[in-house]
């Protein structure tokens, strides 16, 4: 598998992915959030296919092929159990009350969360983070929990 | 007409305001994109419409466009074009040396000159950034090309008017330099104190930072003998160079959006007035410019490594001008030009219709030969 990135100026980002059967699958992630998905067969130069999909879907369509809703080597009753709870990636944005301050004064408003990992840009992913890690404007949560509970996480302040 | 305690402004933005949703309407109906009936709408209500009255908001429009475009450089946009669009886009430039050298043989003198190269030289990346979105062209291999070349023309540009866009002679040539020189130096070395400082800032003080930052740059360089789209574009620049390019285009681009729809708007109802005197030899230039550029562009196409087809179509994608085709237009006004202006303003008038029917038909086209 090959993957080329290209910048459209003006546009958004472009994504070329050569599957191993010889398929190009074209990605296009417009700066105003829409995703544009062209398969070509082969060599051809018309896509067999093309798909729009709002930032919404792309991001659902996203999760369940990388596995995060329906994973194969999840068996038994361990799957309903991941039914009931929920993953999101929580964005710490420009402003929010808990830049700058510790990860356990979030967590004090919003009982039952567990953050998982702290991605930050251009670091290491933070597996289980400490609780008095500091947050950063940018940093972007992997926060798992009760539906009710991470929807508490996302609207608590500190 | 009587207008009783209400602003005359606010007459004409009602006016403008519905005659821009009929047409945004009326195109989303024929699937075919907007901003060519954004002009003709101007064209049609200007017995009724004054663009005076609508100031600031065109002017805005005009220069919160050189924003965006700004916006699209940043030392790692430069550093991200590739090979292939420098081959592209130095072919592409020949057209402004050679639009020079015609404006030399019709007898103006070098700046004029070089102001009617611009006219012929420069495409609009806001335009067909736009169109390329809208009609889903974006994972075609010539717009990649296309909006390469667009990188490479923007700056060109940009360098031809903080040379000779300047009104206040070799002094505003020397003082754009220098602002531009300090913009940037303060850009890079404030750099990370900056972006620091303005991530704890929420999304409302930004955009009316933002809108306070761009419009205060182009009145500065205006005042000081420059060219105030040089201004905005700079402020871009800057902007870009903070790291705000993604917050800044979710913040500004709705803004923007209506803004630049009633600039063109404004542009078509200004137009009539150029219709008159020597319309006939400002119309043939503004078919000369075109015809000039498009085999130009399908070499520009190939010398990137384009197929036939897919040159052509790269060459059809770059008709259309706009934003820096009014700036140089304007700027030749002042200089006592009134030619160059028709022939900028005309220029956009129907190489935007022109160029969006070629985007919507284009690829139907080349594929039956």
């Amino acid at each position: 598998m090959r993957v080329e990135e290209a910048v459209l100026p003006g546009v958004g980002h472009k994504f070329t992915v050569y599957t191993a059967r010889g398929d190009r699958v074209v990605i296009v992630i417009h700066q105003t959030g829409p995703r544009e998905v062209y398969f070509y067969r082969d060599d051809e130069d018309e896509p067999a296919a093309e798909l729009e999909l709002t930032d919404e879907e792309a991001r659902e369509i996203g999760a369940i092929l990388a596995g995060v809703i329906y994973h194969p080597e999840v068996v038994g009753d361990a799957r309903t159990r991941v039914k009931e709870l929920v993953l999101e990636w929580v964005k710490v944005e420009p402003g929010h009350p808990c830049a700058r301050r510790r990860l356990e004064d979030w967590l004090a408003q919003a009982p039952g969360v567990h953050v998982l990992g702290v991605l930050r840009e251009d670091q290491a992913l933070y597996p289980n983070p400490p609780a008095d890690l500091v947050l950063e404007v940018g940093d972007v949560l992997i926060v798992a929990g009760s539906r009710t509970a991470v929807d508490r996480f996302k609207e608590a302040g500190c | 007409m009587e207008t009783g305690g209400l602003h005359p402004s606010v007459l004409a933005f009602a006016l403008a305001a519905a005659a821009l949703a009929l047409a945004a309407a009326l195109a989303a109906r024929l699937r075919f994109p907007a901003l060519p009936f954004y002009l003709l709408a101007g064209l049609l209500a200007s017995p009724w419409l004054d663009p005076g009255a609508l100031e600031p908001l065109p002017t805005l429009g005009l220069m919160l466009l050189l924003f965006s475009v700004g916006l699209e450089f940043g030392p790692d946009r430069l550093s991200e074009l590739s090979k292939k669009a420098i081959r592209a886009g130095a072919v592409d430039a020949l057209a402004l040396f050679l639009g020079a050298a015609l404006g030399l043989l019709f007898g103006l003198d070098l700046k004029s000159a070089v102001l009617f190269g611009g006219v012929v030289y420069i495409s609009s990346s806001a335009v067909i950034a736009k169109l390329i979105a809208e009609l889903h062209r974006a994972a075609a291999p010539e717009s990649e090309v296309v909006l390469g070349v667009l990188v490479f023309e923007d700056l060109l540009i940009a360098l031809v008017l903080a040379l000779f866009g300047g009104h206040g002679g070799a002094f505003g040539v020397a003082a754009s330099a220098l602002l531009v020189l300090g913009f940037l130096l303060a850009a890079r070395f404030l750099a990370p104190r900056l972006a620091a400082l303005l991530e704890r800032v929420g999304d409302e003080p930004m955009l009316l930072f933002g809108t306070a930052f761009t419009v205060g740059t182009a009145v500065l360089f205006h005042l000081l003998g420059s060219s105030e789209g040089v201004g905005a574009f700079l402020a871009g620049v800057v902007a870009a160079g903070l790291g705000l390019r993604d917050r800044i285009e979710r913040l500004f681009f709705p803004v923007r959006d209506l803004a630049a729809a009633l600039f063109f708007l404004a542009v078509g109802a200004g137009a009539v007035r150029l219709l008159g005197a020597n319309a006939g030899l400002a119309l043939g230039l503004a078919l000369l410019a075109v015809g000039l550029k498009l085999p130009l562009d399908y070499l520009a196409g190939r010398a990137a490594g384009l197929s036939h087809r897919r040159g052509l179509l790269a060459a059809f994608y770059l008709v259309p001008r706009g934003e820096f085709n009014l700036v140089l237009g304007a700027l030749a006004l002042a200089e006592g030009q009134a030619l160059v202006a028709q022939v900028a303003v005309l220029l956009v008038l129907f190489s935007v219709p022109l160029g969006a029917l070629l985007f919507r038909y284009g690829p139907e086209w080349t594929r039956r030969r």
